[in-house]
């Protein structure tokens, strides 16, 4: 059986009880999947992993591009309750995460744990730069209605600030901010989104300082961001400039590891792992790099995937650690930045594969 | 009427009358060599190794070596007017494809990649400077690009006597839904997969310095094209008693090579990542697995009857057999097969294995290091031959 452990020191751990509580868990889970998971099982058997293991380290990487070709779920099949599905480049397969009632329980704890260490335990108004997901025509539950519910439960009065054609109504938007804007609320929405309502086409708003009292919390979708080269930094400052909202935050997740995301620090701008997550950066032989500043694929290794083998993936994003950074609001945690999706290649050859 | 307004006419006019020559006809040959002597100059090749590989193939002593070895020429003509259509991955590809069509005496219409390489541009541009000096020849070169213009793609599948496709089978079968005239000809060169076989006795006690030179070949095979032309070797098949010791001492040399001249990118490196864990998933055949950093990865496959169009990889990523007699390989290979490179064997050991009945794979059976070199058999093709008609004379 596998157990989950709430626990209180989100981030106010010290490594020592990082270790013993993060490496002992990991190590079980698995141990678990390779129980339970005849694809996981062939994985570990093909590279000779030792299930006596005690080096978090040693634990194979995903690459998370697997979870589009193969269905990969460690109970069985009737017990699944969800299948999230990443929204995916056109004409690749979706991801699909199998989610049991446990597995989602836990992930929804977690994020709200988190969320909570940004927003304070009380419920905010909730602005969505989004569509409401109700209206979405949708054949599949994906990432972006996955994030959109997931962060909803911090909110009450949630308003959808984009109409059915993708543009901010005003009407909407003005009502929000006449009712709930003289005192904190919650704006939450995917980057390029933000960007692209906020900054791109600012918002006609009848008082633009009527949304300096909103804390953002953003992710996903720089990839169109990098394409117009606007950075993190620019990205705050612009907002901070036409807005004066001060409080952002970005955060990085996974859908594959839904829940355990990682919350940029506002006073260092980088993301910190919480007790229910971990990250290496690896170098092109895959070996670890421990020295700060230098790039190299991130893996992230979190405890909550149950349902599914994803406790230790592969991504295709560069990141580097920045530990180096002494930052009082972090404690001991882990600290990294992220420089974008690694390059695909120019590939030389006559095989169109 | 063709309308051709939406066509970039990179060379060539917009005459669609049908003319053929004789195969390797002088002009035509002269012309080559000219383009040759052009191309050869490094102000224009730019250092460019493709380019100056494809010049030294257009060279008057290759082409007139070419002539020999084929026959029946006096009796032969062209087709007529060929339609080419040419891979975006390799970038000189369309160059050896419109040499194709020359050499045999047609009319061409070659289809460039949209994909913009500068290699392409250089070499229209040399094709267009040297037939300054070949009036008679203008009619016969006409190099295109258009992205999706169906209408044009259909009409000169209409107009032409042959088509030349090369792949991916997408593009095959796309260009394929597009009639031809009942008489004219197809070639499709499609997705292929090739082995290397080494007989490891040949490697005991081989000198340093040899191995390396078998390496470098080997590198030129895999390496130089991302290991993702159709020619270069996917499979590996080992034969020789107690081969695994030197196989080890073969790998770490190649992977010495290979670090010395290869620049991995990200994206390879999870690219075999991905494609090792899927095999794990989908292969119940793998004997063993065996990286050497990240730049190659050898899986070991047991003798059970393998599909050699499952096993097309890149990047260094290698799959191994061990084997103990030749007549072995019609067990592993099939009309996928293309290309079997080879070091420690004979020629005459190989015309044994071809006559095996159910022998069907392997179109090209040639020296390590040799694997890209193009030639005017192809693809199991005899282009002259069939990019052009005998008459038959008594």
């Amino acid at each position: 059986m596998i157990f989950f452990e709430k626990r209180s020191d989100l981030f106010s751990y010290s490594k020592k009880n990082k270790i013993n509580f993060f490496d002992n868990s990991i190590i079980k889970l698995v141990n678990f999947h390779y129980k339970n998971c005849s694809n996981y099982k062939k994985i570990l058997l093909g590279l000779k992993y030792k299930l006596n293991n005690k080096k978090i380290s040693n634990i194979p990487a995903l690459p998370v591009s697997l979870f589009k070709r193969f269905n990969l779920h460690s109970v069985k099949i009737d017990k699944i309750i969800k299948i999230l599905k990443s929204s995916g480049t056109s004409g690749s397969d979706p991801s699909k995460i199998f989610l049991d009632s446990f597995n989602s329980k836990n992930q929804t704890w977690v994020l709200s744990k988190i969320v909570e260490s940004i927003i304070g335990k009380k419920r905010l108004p909730m602005l969505i730069v989004d569509q409401d997901p109700k209206g979405i025509n949708r054949s599949s539950y994906n990432a972006r209605i996955a994030a959109i519910n997931g962060f909803s439960i911090f909110g009450k009065s949630i308003t959808y600030l984009l109409n059915k054609n993708n543009k901010v109504d005003f009407k909407k938007l003005n009502y929000f901010l006449s009712k709930f804007g003289n005192e904190k609320f919650l704006i939450f929405g995917f980057t390029n989104l933000i960007y692209e309502h906020f900054l791109e086409s600012k918002l006609k708003i009848l008082h633009t300082k009527s949304l300096k009292n909103g804390i953002i919390i953003h992710g996903g979708g720089w990839k169109k961001l990098e394409s117009k080269a606007i950075s993190n930094k620019i990205f705050k400052k612009n907002l901070k400039l036409n807005y004066n909202i001060s409080k952002i935050y970005n955060y990085y997740g996974l859908i594959e590891q839904t829940g355990s995301i990682f919350v940029e620090c506002p006073k260092c701008s980088c993301f910190k792992c919480s007790i229910y997550s971990d990250i290496f950066i690896r170098d092109k032989n895959l070996n670890i790099i421990k020295k700060n500043k230098q790039k190299g694929f991130l893996q992230v290794l979190s405890l909550l995937p149950t349902s599914y083998p994803g406790n230790s993936l592969l991504t295709e994003d560069i990141a580097e650690l920045r530990n180096d950074i002494k930052c009082k609001s972090c404690g001991e945690s882990k600290k990294f930045t992220i420089h974008g999706r690694s390059k695909n290649s120019e590939i030389r050859g006559c095989a169109n594969i | 009427m063709i309308n051709s307004d939406n066509i970039n006419f990179i060379v060539g006019n917009k005459n669609f009358k049908k003319e053929a020559h004789e195969p390797f006809n002088d002009k035509i040959c002269n012309f080559l060599d000219q383009l040759s002597i052009y191309l050869s100059n490094p102000k224009v090749s730019q250092d460019y190794s493709d380019i100056k590989t494809f010049a030294f193939f257009c060279r008057k002593k290759n082409i007139l070596n070419l002539k020999k070895k084929s026959s029946n020429l006096e009796s032969r003509k062209g087709l007529g007017l060929l339609f080419h259509i040419t891979p975006s991955n390799i970038p000189t590809n369309f160059a050896y494809s419109l040499i194709f069509g020359l050499l045999s005496g047609n009319k061409n219409i070659v289809k460039v990649p949209s994909k913009i390489f500068p290699q392409i541009d250089i070499i229209c541009n040399a094709i267009k400077i040297v037939l300054k000096k070949f009036n008679s020849l203008e009619n016969f070169i006409k190099i295109v690009r258009y992205s999706e213009d169906e209408d044009f793609t259909k009409k000169i599948s209409l107009v032409c006597d042959g088509r030349l496709i090369w792949g991916g089978n997408d593009t095959i079968n796309k260009i394929r839904k597009y009639p031809i005239k009942e008489i004219s000809r197809d070639l499709s060169f499609a997705d292929r997969n090739s082995f290397c076989i080494i007989n490891s006795d040949r490697l005991i006690g081989i000198e340093k310095k040899k191995l390396n030179e078998i390496a470098l070949k080997f590198y030129n095979d895999t390496f130089l094209v991302d290991q993702n032309a159709c020619s270069s070797p996917h499979v590996i098949f080992w034969m020789g008693k107690k081969n695994l010791k030197i196989r080890k001492k073969f790998w770490k040399t190649f992977n010495k090579i290979v670090d010395s001249k290869y620049e991995l990118d990200h994206s390879a490196i999870f690219y075999k990542q991905d494609r090792l864990f899927s095999d794990f998933i989908t292969k119940n055949n793998i004997k063993n697995f065996k990286n050497y950093g990240n730049s190659i990865y050898c899986v070991e496959l047991n003798q059970k009857k393998i599909d050699p169009s499952k096993l097309i990889s890149r990047w260094g990523y290698f799959y191994e057999v061990e084997i103990t007699r030749l007549e072995e390989l019609s067990k592993f290979s099939n009309v996928f097969t293309q290309t079997l490179t080879y070091f420690g064997f004979e020629k005459k050991d190989f015309y044994k294995i071809i006559k095996i009945k159910n022998f069907d794979g392997i179109d090209r059976i040639v020296p390590i290091g040799q694997a890209l070199d193009i030639s005017l058999n192809w693809d199991g093709y005899d282009i002259i031959n069939i990019l052009s008609k005998v008459i038959d004379i008594r």
